[in-house]
């Protein structure tokens, strides 16, 4: 049965809805029975009346939400089904999967269609197959059909090739095979002009249906270098307009693989190829591995770079005897030099060299070689060497190529040379002409102090001007190059070293060698070299475009690297033979993608992507169970029975809450620290325009009363008595207050100091270093004499001062300026008196002759440390009066008068530095001591 | 004025041989100790701050010198303080006279009320007040009494704390009635009374009791304790009251909404009982088992204590 979308798949337990009236009439017929309450106040109680009455019958939403819940419990047991699929055919059924690199970017939706389809199958009994067309068909032409389950099972092991599918063969198969099925056919899309014959085969046993690929299926072609930029093709198989963005991949000098380059492009309309350029560095270029699709990746999507992108193996070879001592005047010196960031060096005798097949070879100063050599070089010539000859002083002298033409030299040369500009010659040293357009060296800028003073002459025979790669301003050849073979010989008429000119010194000497270099062509897939030689994997590429130790190392032919014939024996990859290492790719330099063609017309077609069928039962019973759930509650809420449960609940949900509140506020509080305090915030633009003395706010009530009282009393003791006039005293926070404004902090320190955070403690450590005070209070010297200094407040300034950055301390000594500041005091007290106070150690305590004073702190100590209580001695009520007895009588008053002058003494102190420390005025204060 | 410390032991309280001791015994080892206990302890709360009476009055204890005023007895002069200057000085002992107070703990079934959230209740919060005043009163040697138990009889002193301590410790037994009237012992003439119940039975069986006390002088005060939920009234829905032994049935079909009206009549309740308070001279305590019993203790310590009750 269907209604809409929904199909129900046992209808008639849906007869049972029509006992949903009855239900209602019962419910509504049967109240909530009342509960009893034991109360003594219930005398209290009678003779009331109540003015609302609770309705007797079940209220209509609560009948509602049980009927519901029951509806949803019978439509559940129907077995309703969303999106049923509509009914398939019968009999066998094949699902084909092309299997190859152009299922990779979209496998996932492939297995699960396939899946869908498999679980149809099952349903229905239906016998099932699967073939991967990327496999060779097998020798037999049998259709192994199996239970749908039993290939389910096997799909999470199926991965797609790295090479395309061979319909061609597949479909010879096919039309050998007897009997019918229903086809399923997910195809990549990608034509190998064997689809059209498929598809003719498998519609000869029964229905085909065609599933294309939900994206688009890409592929890259092998890099080339072009005009020294590396550049790949990007192919498509449909002619669809979008962008496509590839990355270079490769070892960073730490020989970590990263993306070393990017490139973008935009597929034309109608076009389904584009070529990419990927700009980057000569560097980086030659240290490129692969190049790959950033997007929608497969083993076609990437290529693997070979050598022809990657860095040019160069030989060198001197004919003068290595001298290490010599550096500066060995040419290979420079040469090394010149190539070691763009290329492979290899140095080695002239055979051994010829055997690693070098891309380019340079012969520093070489004279003459054996015949044999000169045979073996010419041949690698004809293959494409580039040969690059410095001349010398042994050049020059070995007559070579000056009777006759030498074929590795690219000129004939005249006998001796020419030296200009030297001590015995005329003319100055000669600069170089620009390079000519069209040659190797276009565009490169000379610059100007390039100097030839040296060099070998070419004879001018009637071809010499178009072996001329470069030339001095008075026309003479430099730098001759001739075409040998695919090769080429290029001569400088000059040496490697620094000897008859400055050129190697220059950096046109690298631009002109890296020209040289890179216009030697990839000798990587060297068909000839490939060829009958046995060649085993290195890497291999998966279908999916990664790289992956081989699991198959049988060896290779050359033949089938040449021939593009990728299999299971052959898949796309590195591949290694001795030293030598060639790159099979997916697609080839000019390989292209065409779309499927020539399908019967027979076939349907299906999308990838289809609306799974929907149960839903389990929705419904688990609405119903949630329906009941709410009518728990909601029939207790009615009977007035929820308060009890919502109390025993309660304490536990005020927890949760209050923990909740916490979680919330904790970083908004956090916010509010770290902000920055604005420079308008009107506190520190009151402690900026006005002197304020500051204490620190412990929390502590009381403390924070008795810091503020005693500051305001030293306050007004500074204003009526000296030049310093502070206005009334702030509090601070240490974790939100800005410090920088204020002169001196006085902290008073009680065993309930709670940590600070580390923000604070930068702060303060910052108030520290940049002349800040802070007078620490302990206040409990009465105890301290007692505790031997161990008290609860004495550990707490311990574990504060932990994380400060404090100097060494010392008992203030006799002789410290904060004995001199203002007044001449001997003794600190506070409110108790008589035990140290500790301040910065004196640095230097050379005693000077003769004299009672020390230099001592040429700064201001930043912390004085005690625990006399001294704001308790200062403190003031609003009219003057103190706030604290001290002592006893008239000691009493001189003992808070002297806790005063300490007060003072510390702020002038703070205020004025050292300056009373200063020798001038030794002399009024010696007179004042009656000394 | 001075009353004797040490009342004999006289009456059916005299241990009976081997027999009564084993019975007192038994119940200071039952149920006792640990009421008697955090009575103590509660009582100890108290008089850390109240200790002694604190005024000048007849006594043994030295109080203070004050200079002597025409009037003064020349007797009262202490010639040592005085030679030391040229005032005469009275000495002036501390006030100490003992008084007796009477208690009742209204023990009806509706005291043995507790709801979910209280602590104890009702009796048990009544009790532990009484015996915590008990202890003070003993302390500071006042005689008390405990109405309709054992400990009628107004004695001071330890043994008649235990006993107080003992009846209030005692299961009760027999049939209770749903709420209680105090019981129409008599009273000793001025005394103190204070009366610890809820007050949510009918008034008018108080008012011989109460009629007899204004006759003797007694004064005294009222401790009404309550349940908090006796206050508030948090039911809803359909709900069937009844009295704690069963006599008393009440359904309502939404408590709810005789929220309003049933505070309204324990208002009322309330002010009549502050109404019969005032007539009689008496003080009212309002208490529900939710408070702490510690400011109860002390309002109670001070009211009976007071000179002007």
């Amino acid at each position: 049965m269907t209604v809409g979308p929904i199909a129900f798949l046992v209808p008639w337990i849906l007869a049972a809805l029509v006992v949903l009236p009855v239900l209602w009439w019962l419910l509504r017929a049967i109240p909530p029975s009342p509960l009893r309450r034991v109360f003594p106040g219930v005398r209290l109680l009678l003779g009331l009346q109540e003015k609302e009455v609770m309705p007797a019958r079940t209220p209509w939403w609560l009948l509602a939400l049980r009927i519901g819940a029951l509806a949803a419990a019978i439509l559940a047991f129907a077995q309703p089904v969303l999106n049923p699929r509509e009914e398939t055919g019968s009999g066998p059924l094949l699902v084909l999967l092309d299997g190859g690199w152009g299922d990779a970017p979209d496998w996932s939706a492939r297995m699960s269609h396939v899946a869908g389809a498999l679980n149809l199958a099952r349903q229905d009994s239906r016998p099932a197959a699967l073939l991967q067309l990327s496999d060779s068909p097998p020798a037999e032409p049998v259709l192994e059909m199996r239970s749908a389950a039993d290939w389910a099972d096997r799909l999470q092991g199926l991965t797609p090739a790295p090479w395309g599918p061979d319909r061609d063969s597949w479909a010879a198969w096919f039309e050998d095979l007897d009997g019918g099925f229903e086809t399923i056919w997910l195809t990549d899309g990608v034509s190998d002009d064997g689809e059209a014959r498929l598809a003719d085969a498998l519609l000869s046993h029964g229905p085909v249906k065609v599933v294309p690929p939900a994206g688009e299926v890409r592929a890259l072609t092998p890099p080339r270098l072009e005009e020294g930029v590396l550049r790949v093709s990007a192919l498509q198989v449909e002619a669809l307009p979008g962008p496509v963005s590839v990355a270079a991949i490769g070892p960073d000098p730490n020989g970590i693989e990263r993306v070393l380059g990017r490139g973008e492009s935009e597929f034309a309309s109608g076009s389904n190829r584009v070529d990419i350029s990927i700009p980057m560095p000569v560097e980086l270029r030659n240290r490129v591995s692969r190049i790959q699709l950033e997007t929608g990746l497969s083993a076609a999507g990437v290529v693997l770079a070979d050598d022809a992108v990657r860095r040019r193996k160069v030989g060198l070879l001197s004919g003068q005897a290595s001298n290490e001592a010599q550096d500066l005047t060995d040419p290979l010196n420079y040469l090394r030099k010149a190539l070691e960031p763009f290329a492979e060096v290899v140095e080695a005798p002239l055979n051994d060299m010829l055997n690693t097949a070098p891309d380019v070879l340079i012969l520093a100063d070489v004279g003459s070689v054996s015949a044999q050599e000169e045979q073996d070089l010419l041949d690698w010539l004809g293959d494409g060497g580039v040969l690059i000859r410095f001349a010398g002083p042994r050049l020059a002298r070995s007559g070579e190529g000056q009777l006759e033409r030498d074929p590795l030299l690219p000129v004939r040369l005249r006998a001796g040379g020419r030296s200009v500009g030297g001590a015995m010659s005329w003319g100055a040293p000669r600069k170089l002409r620009p390079f000519p357009e069209d040659g190797v060296f276009a565009g490169l800028p000379i610059p100007g102090d390039v100097d030839i003073s040296a060099q070998v002459m070419a004879q001018p025979d009637p071809d010499l001007s178009q072996r001329v790669l470069a030339a001095l301003e008075d026309g003479t050849p430099l730098v001759t190059g001739r075409e040998e073979g695919d090769g080429l010989v290029v001569l400088f008429h000059v040496t490697a070293s620094a000897d008859w000119s400055n050129l190697p010194l220059s950096g046109l000497f690298v631009q002109m060698l890296e020209r040289l270099t890179q216009s030697a062509g990839s000798r990587s897939i060297d068909e000839g070299a490939v060829e009958g030689l046995t060649w085993t994997p290195a890497q291999v590429l998966d279908g999916f475009g990664r790289l992956q130790q081989p699991t198959l190392v049988a060896g290779v032919p050359g033949e089938d690297l040449i021939g593009r014939n990728l299999s299971a024996e052959a898949p796309p990859g590195i591949y290694a033979s001795g030293d030598q290492r060639v790159v099979l790719n997916v697609m080839g330099a000019d390989a292209e993608l065409a779309p499927l063609a020539g399908l019967h017309d027979g076939v349907t077609f299906a999308a990838m992507e289809q609306e799974g069928e929907t149960r839903l039962a389990p929705w419904l019973l688990a609405a119903a169970v949630l329906l009941l759930a709410i009518d728990v509650l909601a029939t207790l809420m009615v009977s007035g029975r929820f308060r009890n449960v919502l109390r025993t609940g309660r304490r536990a949900a005020a927890g949760i809450a209050v923990l909740a509140l916490l979680a919330v506020s904790a970083p908004a509080e956090a916010q509010e620290i770290l902000e920055d305090p604005a420079p308008t915030d009107p506190e520190v633009l009151y402690a900026a325009n006005e002197t304020v003395l500051a204490y620190v706010l412990t929390g502590n009530d009381r403390i924070d009363r008795i810091s503020e009282a005693g500051l305001r009393g030293l306050s007004r003791a500074l204003f009526t008595r000296t030049a310093i006039e502070p206005a009334d005293p702030v509090g601070v926070d240490l974790e939100t207050s800005e410090l920088s404004v204020l002169p001196m902090l006085y902290w008073p320190v009680t065993e309930y100091q709670p940590d600070l955070s580390d923000e604070a403690y930068v702060k303060l450590n910052d108030y520290l270093r940049y002349g800040g005070l802070i007078l620490f209070d302990t206040m409990d010297s009465d105890l301290a004499r007692n505790f031997n200094g161990e008290t609860p407040n004495g550990r707490a300034l311990q574990r504060i001062a932990l994380k400060l950055d404090i100097p060494p301390l010392a008992p203030i000594p006799e002789d410290h300026v904060l004995t001199r500041t203002f007044y001449l005091i001997q003794d600190f007290p506070g409110r108790w008196y008589n035990t140290p106070v500790w301040a910065e150690a004196a640095h230097d305590v050379s005693e000077v002759e003769g004299l009672p004073f020390r230099n001592l702190n040429d700064g201001v100590t930043p912390v004085v440390i005690g625990g006399n209580d001294w704001a308790s001695a200062w403190a003031e009520a609003e009219d003057g009066r103190p706030l604290f007895p001290i002592g006893r009588g008239t000691s009493g008053a001189r003992q808070r008068e002297m806790a005063m002058r300490f007060g003072v003494n510390l702020v002038m102190h703070v205020m004025t530095g050292n300056y009373k420390s200063d020798q001038v005025h030794v002399p009024a204060l010696l007179d004042r001591l009656g000394q | 004025m001075r009353m004797a410390d040490t009342a004999p032991l006289r009456g059916p309280d005299k241990p009976q041989g081997p027999v009564g001791l084993r019975r007192d015994a038994e119940k200071i080892g039952g149920a006792l100790p640990p009421l008697l206990a955090e009575a103590e302890i509660l009582a100890a709360s108290v008089a850390m701050g109240e200790h002694g009476r604190r005024r000048a009055g007849p006594g043994e204890n030295f109080w203070q010198y004050r200079q002597a005023v025409p009037g003064d007895p020349r007797s009262g002069v202490d010639w040592r303080r005085s030679g030391r200057s040229d005032y005469q000085f009275i000495r002036e002992m501390e006030w100490e006279t003992s008084q007796t107070v009477s208690l009742w703990v209204d023990h009806a079934r509706s005291m043995d009320f507790r709801s979910e959230n209280s602590p104890r209740t009702k009796w048990q919060r009544a009790a532990l007040l009484a015996l915590a005043l008990v202890v003070l009163l003993t302390k500071a040697g006042e005689r008390t009494s405990l109405m309709g138990t054992d400990a009628t009889q107004p004695r001071s002193g330890t043994k008649q704390l235990n006993r107080v301590a003992m009846a209030l410790g005692e299961n009760p037994t027999g049939d209770r009635p749903e709420y209680g009237t105090p019981p129409s012992d008599r009273m000793v003439r001025g005394s103190r009374a204070v009366f610890f119940s809820d007050f949510l039975g009918d008034p008018e069986p108080m008012v011989p009791v109460l009629a007899h006390a204004a006759d003797r002088g007694v004064k005294g005060c009222f401790v009404q304790v309550l349940d908090d939920i006796e206050e508030t009234f948090p039911f809803d829905g359909r709900l069937i009251f009844e009295s704690m032994g069963g006599g008393t049935e009440f359904e309502t079909l939404r408590a709810r909404s005789l929220q309003q009206e049933y505070r309204e009549k324990l208002a009322e309740r309330r002010a009549r009982l502050d109404e019969l308070a005032r007539q009689l001279g008496w003080l009212v305590l309002h208490h529900r088992t939710g408070q702490s019993p510690r400011a109860a203790l002390l309002w109670l310590y001070m009211a009976t204590g007071a000179r002007q009750l």
